[in-house]
């Protein structure tokens, strides 16, 4: 058979003020009828550009094909050559023979026409429809991407359909004209596990059924292992290695795929593990030989939360009365040892940020308790509340804004302990020299400003700045998510580095189940505000009990080719709404102990 | 529905508001009306006489009553220049001087959408030099020198439009529209700048959105991207800025009515400020402050229909 696709030497440049930046050079491979490639990479490896040039939607970004040559075969056989198509023929082949889908379910529907305009649209263009065969078609589209009532949600407008479920119609949308290749561009990036696992078993079966080849853009291993028939693996804007997916993952030539795997954490490896271990990192011997040590003094708690519960009042009407109120933390305990690590883990809106901020007070809870360090804090006058945020610090989830673009990283590090006074002058600046030693940053970057770091150096001060003040307790609210693989698992790394040393203890909220059975002690899963399995890593990750629990593990993608499961459709339950009338009580969580430290929620 | 009596009540509040205020700054003012009726020289036992009869010894709050009473039955009292009931008047030239709002709103989308839409798909090359320019030139001249370059153009040299006067539009309609148009025009030069700036602005976000790049992926050609996709998204906050325009506009009418000779409120204004014909200026003030605040409010329901995410509840 021949290749419906071929990419040769492209290379792609982008026009700036100060003169062309390339944005991929030397890419080049090919897609057989009815294969999967994924090409994956970290960000700036010019994955996105790849795909966007074989639409030759690359101008509109300020791109222009240079050189190398784009290859698509059109349905009638004929060989068409896409950097030098014409713009009507190019619109003749987007969206009826190629069709394509994007990372952000909440932006790539058009929130003023309805599902149905945007479905049709295209239907009518490229086959010539009529509105009423054209609407028949969406309705049979939504079917097949198994939205619920379709018919009603043909009328509905974007917003009022999940995010889950918005994707299914960007699917529907790329589908309608039956083309013969799917360009899907991080597809599921922006998704909850459980409807990643979904829309990846979806992509697979329109594929089967279609027979259609689908070029797959992820920087997600573990998705390319579920997924690829073959990989292309990109750096720099250059392939790197290209081979199938069971020559990349067991036998990788080069030494970019290897370390680029290495970083990756497989759900499942940890088993029988009996603590923590640091990432894998290629090049970095001290990983490997610094393992974390179990904690062997006897434990000692830090942190105790009881019966923690946080609602959000939801507000409307004329007067602006409370109509509701939002359950996001619901009767929570639990107690966190000192240099330890508690992962609290869950898909969005369960309640794990809330319940971090609630610890901080950076959100006052409606009741419980949390000590620290002996302490309830909910009973501290504003004043102590403020000394104590000394102990309790936070590093957030995006590091480009959680620094003031405007002031030099060293004041920025310097702030807190300024604020608590706890050193000035030569003093001070000796301790922010050795905070920037501490977090691996050169001293060289003292005088820079945020934008002229990467977002792991910067995600580092972000660290350095929690670290200043010699808290007992981080809490890391999706610290790493926002960053490239490898860079993860460095940050990750100085984090156990940092417990070891300094007896950190950490709260750490996340939804990545497989970085969280790596470096975690104790796991505690939420659902709708409450935890409802917590114990010891091994404990929830080997013996998961609750129904949720297995739920969540089982959509879990694994970075193993062999371990494939999402080939069949999957429809998991969807997360209930946390939204409850005002004056409902809902009743307190009751845990059954499964074994000894392991705590199941009593349904 | 309770999203529009909640705007209404407030409507309602903010002009109760405005007529306190009004009130309030029209008696402060020094002058006395009986003697602006009967002139500076009649003799105190008749001036004394006409103020016992218009009740302007009476408390404020009597008078205030009284005033409110006459606004809200439609009785706004007698002009003391014209001669006629306020109310009469007030129809008359409000009717003029719509014609003129409505024209220049219209003149000034109609350049204003297409130039900001031109520059934002032509973003940071000559095309969006040109209309920022443009847009600059019509923001930075003043209306009146507008007003004068259309005399002389439109009316001077073409004579394809009147420089001056004004046609009842029940006699004549199209006449009516032709004397209000150089007004309106000049006007519009002036509107058009701050909505060329905002579809720009709005335009080139929306650009820059996913659903666009979806929209083409699909194939759709340009004009249907740019035009329906993107203009149908990037047109609500251009509306909001045209809606309070209107009350800019209102201010901009006087000095351009009286160039043009055109009798309609804002003319009907500056001749009750300059004589000091208090109740007419009271009227005015209050009648502009409610069509400005009545505007705003179809603007906001006309938002809904613009975007379904807005819901009024």
């Amino acid at each position: 058979m021949k290749d419906i696709v071929s990419v040769d030497h492209l290379r792609v440049e982008f026009a700036t003020d100060s003169g062309p930046v390339v944005g991929v050079e030397d890419v080049l491979f090919t897609i057989a009828p009815g294969e999967t490639v994924c090409v994956v990479g970290e960000s700036g490896s010019g994955k996105s550009v790849t795909s966007l040039s074989l639409m030759r939607l690359v101008e509109f970004g300020g791109g222009t094909i240079v050189a190398g040559a784009l290859r698509f075969r059109r349905e009638d056989g004929t060989e068409l050559d896409v950097a030098a198509a014409s713009p009507a023929v190019m619109g003749e082949v987007r969206g009826n023979e190629i069709g394509m889908i994007f990372q952000e379910p909440m932006t790539a529907l058009n929130p003023v026409f309805t599902i149905e305009r945007q479905l049709t649209d295209g239907l009518m263009l490229h086959k010539g429809l009529s509105q009423a065969q054209a609407s028949a078609r969406a309705l049979e589209l939504l079917k097949s991407v198994r939205v619920p009532e379709p018919e009603r949600r043909l009328k509905q407008y974007p917003h009022e359909l999940s995010g889950g479920m918005r994707q299914r119609v960007v699917i529907a949308m790329a589908m309608a004209c039956e083309p013969k290749l799917l360009i899907a561009d991080e597809p599921t990036t922006a998704l909850d596990v459980t409807i990643q696992a979904e829309i990846l078993a979806l992509i697979n079966r329109l594929k089967r059924e279609n027979g259609m080849a689908v070029l797959f853009i992820t920087h997600d291993m573990a998705v390319v292992a579920q997924m690829a028939d073959r990989v292309v693996v990109m750096y720099r804007g250059k392939t790197v290695e290209t081979g199938t997916v069971d020559q990349i993952f067991t036998a990788p030539k080069e030494d970019y795929t290897r370390a680029l795997l290495a970083a990756v954490p497989k759900l499942g490896e940890m088993k029988g593990k009996p603590a923590p271990e640091r990432m894998r990192l290629i090049g970095d011997e001290s990983a490997r030989a610094a393992r974390v040590a179990p904690v062997a003094r006897k434990p000692q708690v830090l942190l105790e939360v009881k019966n923690l519960t946080t609602r959000f009042p939801v507000k409307g009407g004329i007067l602006r009365r409370t109509l509701a109120q939002v359950h996001a933390v619901e009767d929570v305990s639990f107690t966190l040892n000192v240099g330890e690590t508690l992962a609290l883990v869950g898909e969005s809106g369960c309640g794990k940020s809330s319940c971090g901020r609630s610890i901080l007070r950076l959100v006052k809870p409606t009741s419980g308790e949390v000590w620290i360090g002996g302490r309830d804090i909910g009973a501290l006058s504003p004043y102590d509340l403020r000394k104590a945020r000394a102990d309790m610090q936070m590093v957030f989830q995006d590091p480009f804004a959680s620094l003031n673009p405007y002031r030099r990283l060293k004041d920025q590090v310097a702030e807190p302990i300024v604020n608590f006074g706890l050193a000035n002058g030569a003093a001070l600046k000796a301790r922010v020299e050795e905070l920037f030693d501490r977090v691996h940053l050169p001293r060289a970057f003292l005088n820079r400003f945020p934008h002229e770091l990467s977002g792991g150096q910067r995600q580092r001060v972000a660290i350095a700045r929690a670290l200043a003040v010699n808290p007992k307790l981080i809490v890391a609210d999706e610290a790493v998510s926002a960053l490239d693989v490898s860079v993860q698992a460095q940050v990750l790394n100085l984090m156990m580095e940092l417990q070891e040393d300094l007896g950190l203890s950490y709260l750490f909220i996340s939804h990545d189940m497989a970085v969280m059975e790596r470096i975690a002690h104790q796991v505690g899963v939420m659902y709708l505000g409450r935890i409802v399995e917590i114990g010891s890593r091994a404990a929830v990750f080997d013996n998961p009990t609750h129904s949720y629990t297995k739920q969540l593990l089982s959509a879990v993608p694994i970075a193993d080719p062999t371990k494939r499961r999402f080939a069949d459709d999957l429809a998991f339950k969807p997360i209930k709404s946390p939204i409850f009338p005002l004056g409902h009580q809902p009743a307190p969580s009751v845990y059954t102990e499964v074994a000894p430290g392991h705590f199941v929620l009593k349904d | 529905m309770t999203y529009v009596v909640n705007r209404l009540l407030s409507v309602i509040l903010t002009l109760f508001l405005i007529t306190l205020v009004t009130f309030a700054v029209t008696n402060i003012l020094p002058g006395d009306v009986a003697m602006m009726i009967m002139g500076t020289q009649s003799n105190e036992a008749a001036l004394e006489g006409l103020r016992q009869s218009l009740g302007l010894n009476d408390p404020l709050i009597v008078q205030y009553g009284r005033w409110i009473g006459g606004l809200l039955t439609g009785d706004l009292g007698n002009s003391l220049i014209f001669k006629k009931p306020i109310a009469e008047l007030l129809v008359q030239k409000a009717v003029a001087s719509a014609i003129i709002v409505v024209m220049s709103m219209t003149i000034a989308l109609a350049l204003a959408v297409p130039l900001g839409v031109w520059a934002a798909v032509h973003r940071d090359k000559w095309q969006d030099t040109v209309s920022s320019s443009a847009s600059l030139m019509g923001v930075s001249l003043p209306d009146f020198f507008w007003g004068i370059v259309m005399i002389l153009v439109f009316a001077r040299w073409l004579v394809w439009f009147p420089s001056s006067g004004i046609v009842e539009p029940s006699e004549d309609f199209l006449g009516a529209l032709r004397y209000a148009f150089l007004p309106s025009l000049a006007l519009g030069l002036g509107l058009m700048a701050h909505l060329t700036r905002m579809t720009r602005s709005t335009m080139t976000g929306i650009l820059g959105q996913e659903f666009i790049c979806v929209a083409r992926a699909k194939g759709l050609t340009e004009r249907t991207v740019i035009w329906r996709y993107a203009l149908g998204n990037a047109i609500g906050p251009v509306i909001t800025i045209a809606g309070l325009q209107i009350g800019y506009l209102f201010g901009s009418i006087i000095v351009m009515e009286s160039l043009f000779g055109y009798t309609g409120m804002g003319w009907l204004t500056y001749q009750a400020l300059l004589n000091r014909d208090l109740p007419l200026i009271q009227a005015t003030v209050v009648v502009i402050a409610a069509v400005v605040m009545i505007t705003n409010l179809l603007v906001d329901l006309l938002y809904v229909l613009i975007d379904p995410r807005v819901k009024l509840g």
